[in-house]
């Protein structure tokens, strides 16, 4: 019996590890492989405040996960630079360098020996030092971190978290600090590894560094993978399948040594087994309807999506966003040369010119995803200096892009919410201190999403997934993702290309509306049909500076360029 | 100045032993893009190969470095067709086979310990002495530096001078217009992976001779000639030589000053410092 | 015109579950020079790729001389004299020209052909013997698509297949690419398949012409009318 109690207490502390690394992993993308690093710092920063200082409950929990939160900025820090390969690798030798450290820091961890003599708790003169009286204590951390996570991905941080993982970029020209998206949920993935870490202090009464290696981080990766990245109910079933099936091993007449790598086997078995045949785990990340987690009716009630489509009230053809001498380099190549423009409210300016001519740099530019080289970007008459994209999308200049870059394993209607300005949940401490106000926030910004996506006649394929839209609808998802973040200066990379003919008659009255409402457009196009239907001024690009400006018509009746280009 | 002397020769040789590691990891990495882990599983199963050939059954030592190679070959063609290739034609994301060679790294790594137990395996093999001025060094360094110069300067050749060599070049530069000019990806890609498993072979069955092997020793293996593809730069097999040696230099020259107990961290030291600060790898060459 | 050299019925492709391509035909007569038109995202690139190899299609087959070819690998498809040039300057950035033309016929078993047809790419494309050790990473745009076509010559292809060959090029090389493709197709006899939306310097090119929509054929025949500018508009 006290067995199988044991047994419920080393689920709880996996249930927390998995779930903490699935936020990490499965949610916010980034792959970095020290959670077991996380699980040690929060083990020992307990054991030694409990052992060395004496404080008592709560302080050394609190200390704990304060201060693995802050360690994990170290590897937070370089997951701002590098993705991928590189910071899996470097994460694997951050989680070395703690265990180093641990190692060889003998005066405060003991080294080898590790440290015992940790407290139990101690519930009014009741010691928790039984499986049996310890359960408790270890299932309230486990559902309070559940509860914590939980909370945190079914929210606007949450859904963010997700945008991030699908495309960087993308977030980031919705509006999305993805700075402080990634230096938060490290912090907290590292402090829910910490909370495990405390209870393991705790239960033990003893830490040591074996048992935080990498073999641990891969088995906790394993559980992950096994329930489903991106699913926390996964993480939990993961963590019961890979503590409670090992355990069966006992029963086997096998040395112990054997048993405990027949153990480690099976980990790697299951998790080479789970990516042939199942790669989405056990408990995929939910998809369509399943997925949202915003009442479904709230979408249906009225909203102000019309304030969306309007532009600020100033006066038509008024200067709004201004390039002036342009220049940017690339190592020897200069792709943006001398490049100035003008952009005007209610004005639709079309930027035309051959493929390599510099539009879309202009485009990075001007939204802050480039730094120019020299000149300067003037934003309602203060220069823009080096605001970052979502800081634009903030003062009003948002982008799309040519290659879409939706949000692909999300809701259409997801991406489109996750695109709406000032939401309170985006934010950590007002998602928990604030929960009505987001809660509020969250219906009405359900309904506003629902109103766009009626506005491009995509309200049917509100609960569908993006990537598996037609061509034609995922641009027109990526109009209302832009629409969505109400921002005055609206920047279309190829908004038409690869749409027929009347679709395109649907979208230009769409586009011209949002002009007369007061945005200020800018479209960079190939098709000169659209050009001539839709812009009031067109700016002629070529090899990095604009050859010519002037009227649709003025342009194509120019003798030079029409030899040039149009004929 | 003889203490100097004598770690800056230690830098070169555990240089010549990463550097080693640093072209087999590294070709297998440049020319299919999948951080095989299991490369240092397969390393420590070659030396208990040779250990159980040339220690247990008494064979002479190259007979045990031809099972270690043998067994190396075998194991790291395995490795691609029954679990990355599979990946592959699943169309899994770039980071899918990363985790399931985790999942190889830690199967292979048991596995040897359950087939040859734990605890330090040795072979007694006559190795020479050498003193030159103050500088001390065994027969043994010198067939660590030796066989990179060997293995290196061969691979070199080969990838300049042969058709299949060419092939290489061109997949690691851009496999799909490898496949655009008729190269057979597939076959070009076994290749990689025997010749990246033989190369670890070598550096295995030397570290059996002069330390022992271990079932633990593949981290560091992997994980060194990782870092040393990472310092040098990604995609050019000379940029991973010089970054193992970067790497071998630095860590023991480092204890010049450093202590003993620090020197297996300064080698991650490095690898922090080089992908913060110039995460293109510091031999790369400008490309594009 | 003669008998068809490169055929596909009914053709569709795409990526992953999304359909790019639905039943293209398509009929590459010996000798022609066919040019595909279409906008951004019209399945252009994902037809070519199906064509050759790089992808499997998904319905429908790919004929050569009236041979099933569906689905061969790209490898086999160039040893039976079908070479294509990708979008953005297929080349080997890191290798020099010389390694470039020599993988070019990687696949070619009989090496007593390559002396001549380094001749001939020489002749046409003087630059690339001139610059022979340069790093190919190194060139001009222009210069890079040059090489390209070089390469697929190196292996005598009966028919070139071309992804918009003037993509990022200024119009005087263009021009110049265009010229090189007419000489192949007069000179050394291969029927030329190209994709473009250079509308204008590609089509006094062509011998025929099929504009893809959305991933169907919209039209197909002669240039003639596309010459003009408003019958142009109407397709796109």
């Amino acid at each position: 019996m006290e067995y199988l109690l044991h047994v419920g207490v080393m689920l709880c502390l996996y249930a927390i590890l998995a779930a903490s690394f699935n936020l990490l992993i499965g949610f916010a993308g980034l792959f970095a492989l020290s959670q077991a690093a996380f699980y040690a710092l929060g083990a020992y920063a307990a054991a030694i405040v409990t052992t060395q200082l004496g404080l008592p409950f709560p302080l050394p929990l609190i200390i704990a996960v304060v201060f693995t939160a802050l360690m994990s900025a170290l590897i937070a820090l370089p997951a701002l630079r590098v993705s991928g390969h590189y910071l899996v690798v470097i994460s694997i030798a951050m989680q070395i360098i703690v265990l180093q450290v641990i190692l060889n820091w003998k005066s405060l961890t003991g080294g080898t020996d590790g440290i015992s003599g940790v407290p139990a708790y101690d519930l009014f003169g009741l010691k928790l030092d039984t499986p049996e009286l310890f359960l408790p204590a270890a299932a309230i951390g486990a559902l309070a971190c559940l509860w914590f996570a939980f909370r945190l991905t079914r929210s606007p941080f949450g859904r963010a978290l997700r945008a991030m993982r699908e495309n960087e970029a993308a977030a980031q020209a919705v509006g999305k600090n993805v700075l402080y998206m990634k230096v938060t949920v490290f912090a907290i993935s590292a402090g829910m590894a910490a909370v495990a870490g405390v209870l393991f202090a705790r239960y033990f009464t003893y830490v040591g560094v074996d048992s935080f290696t990498i073999d641990e981080t891969i088995y906790i990766l394993a559980m992950v993978i096994l329930g489903g990245a991106g699913n926390l109910w996964g993480s939990v079933v993961g963590a019961a399948l890979l503590v409670i099936a090992p355990e069966l091993l006992k029963f086997l007449p096998l040395p112990v040594d054997i048993a405990d790598k027949m153990r480690l086997i099976a980990y790697g078995v299951v998790l080479m087994g789970v990516l042939l045949f199942r790669p989405q785990g056990l408990m995929p990340e939910p998809r369509g309807r399943k997925a949202m987690f915003v009442p479904v009716d709230a979408e249906r009630e009225e909203s102000d999506a019309e304030t969306l489509f309007k532009g600020d009230k100033g006066t038509k053809g008024e200067t709004v966003m201004e390039g002036r001498n342009l220049r940017k380099q690339f190592g020897g190549i200069t792709a943006v040369d001398d490049f100035s423009i003008e952009l005007k409210r209610g004005v639709i300016t079309g930027l035309l010119g051959p493929n390599g001519a510099g539009k879309t740099t202009a485009f990075n530019l001007l939204t802050g995803f480039l730094r120019p080289t020299s000149g300067e970007i003037v934003l309602r008459g203060s220069p823009i200096g080096n605001a970052k994209p979502h800081e634009l999308v903030g003062k009003g200049v948002a982008r799309s892009f040519q290659d879409l870059r939706l949000f692909t394993r999300m809701t259409v209607i997801e991406n489109v919410i996750v695109a709406l300005p000032d939401q309170t949940g985006d934010r950590v401490l007002p998602l928990f201190l604030r929960p009505g106000k987001v809660k509020a926030e969250e219906r009405a910004n359900a309904a506003r999403a629902m109103e766009i996506l009626r506005f491009v006649e995509l309200e049917a394929k509100a609960h569908d997934t993006a990537e598996d839209l037609s061509y034609a609808e995922e641009k027109l998802l990526v109009v209302a993702r832009l629409l969505a973040t109400g921002a005055e200066v609206l920047l279309f990379d190829e908004p038409m290309s690869g749409l027929d003919r009347n679709t395109l008659q649907e979208v230009f009255p769409v586009i011209r509306r949002l002009a007369e409402n007061g945005k200020t457009i800018c479209i960079i196009e190939h098709n000169l049909d659209v050009i001539k239907e839709l812009c009031d001024v067109v700016w002629f690009l070529d090899e990095g500076h604009a050859m010519a400006t002037g009227t649709p018509d003025e342009l194509m009746n120019d003798p030079e360029l029409a030899q040039r280009y149009f004929k | 100045m003889d203490l100097l002397l004598q770690l800056f020769v230690n830098g070169v040789i555990n240089g010549s032993h990463y550097a080693l590691l640093g072209i087999g990891f590294g070709l297998i990495f440049a020319t299919t893009r999948i951080v095989h882990f299991a490369y240092g599983p397969i390393f420590t199963f070659a030396a208990y190969i040779a250990w159980w050939l040339s220690g247990a059954m008494g064979l002479p030592i190259w007979l045990g470095l031809l099972g270690a190679v043998a067994a190396a070959v075998t194991i790291g063609l395995l490795s691609y067709l029954a679990l990355y290739r599979p990946l592959e034609l699943n169309r899994a994301p770039p980071l899918v086979p990363l985790i399931a060679s985790l999942g190889l790294y830690i199967v292979l790594e048991n596995l040897t310990g359950v087939i040859f137990g734990s605890g330090v395996r040795v072979v007694d093999v006559d190795y020479g002495i050498f003193f030159v001025g103050p500088v001390f060094f065994t027969s043994i360094h010198v067939w660590q530096v030796g066989s990179f110069v060997i293995l290196g300067l061969g691979l070199a050749a080969f990838l300049r001078y042969s058709r299949y060599g060419k092939a290489i070049l061109a997949m690691t530069d851009d496999p799909d217009m490898a496949r655009v000019i008729g190269i057979d990806t597939f076959r070009i890609t076994l290749l990689v992976f025997a010749i990246g498993s033989l190369v670890s072979a070598v550096p295995a069955t030397l570290i059996l001779v002069k330390n022992g092997a271990s079932t633990h020793m593949g981290f560091a293996a992997v994980f060194m000639g990782f870092v040393a593809v990472i310092v040098g730069g990604v995609g050019s097999l000379r940029g991973a030589a010089a970054g193992g040696f970067v790497v071998g230099l630095v860590e023991s020259l480092g204890l010049w000053k450093i202590p003993t107990e620090w020197q297996a961290s300064i080698a991650f030291i490095v690898l922090y410092l080089v992908i913060m600060l110039k995460p293109e790898g510091l031999f790369s060459m400008a490309r594009r | 015109m003669s008998e068809a050299i490169l055929e596909t019925k009914g053709l569709a492709a795409g990526y992953g579950k999304k359909r790019a391509v639905f039943g293209v035909d398509l009929s590459l007569a010996k000798g022609e020079k066919l040019l595909i038109l279409g906008h951004n995202g019209a399945g252009k690139t994902t037809l070519l790729r199906a064509i050759f190899g790089l992808i499997e299609p998904m319905a429908g087959s790919v004929m050569l001389e009236g041979r099933d070819i569906t689905g061969r690998t790209p490898a086999a498809n160039v040893a039976d004299g079908v070479a294509f040039v990708p979008q953005g300057h297929g080349i080997f950035k890191s290798l020099t020209v010389r390694d470039n033309l020599e993988l070019g016929a990687f696949a070619e078993n009989d090496k007593g052909k390559l002396p001549e047809r380094l001749e001939t790419v020489h002749d046409l494309f003087p630059i690339l013997k001139e610059r022979a050790s340069q790093v190919a990473g190194t060139f001009s745009g222009g210069q890079q698509q040059m090489l390209a076509i070089g390469m697929a010559l190196m292996h005598g292809p009966r028919v070139l297949i071309l992804d918009e060959p003037s993509i990022g090029l200024a119009p005087n090389l263009v021009e110049r690419v265009m010229e090189a493709i007419a000489t192949i197709n007069e000179k050394l006899g291969a029927s030329i398949l190209m994709v473009e939306q250079n509308v204008q310097l590609s089509l006094p090119l062509a011998d025929r012409v099929m504009v893809i929509k959305t991933g169907v054929t919209v039209y197909e025949g002669s240039p003639e009318p596309l010459r003009d500018h408003v019958e142009l508009m109407k397709l796109f």
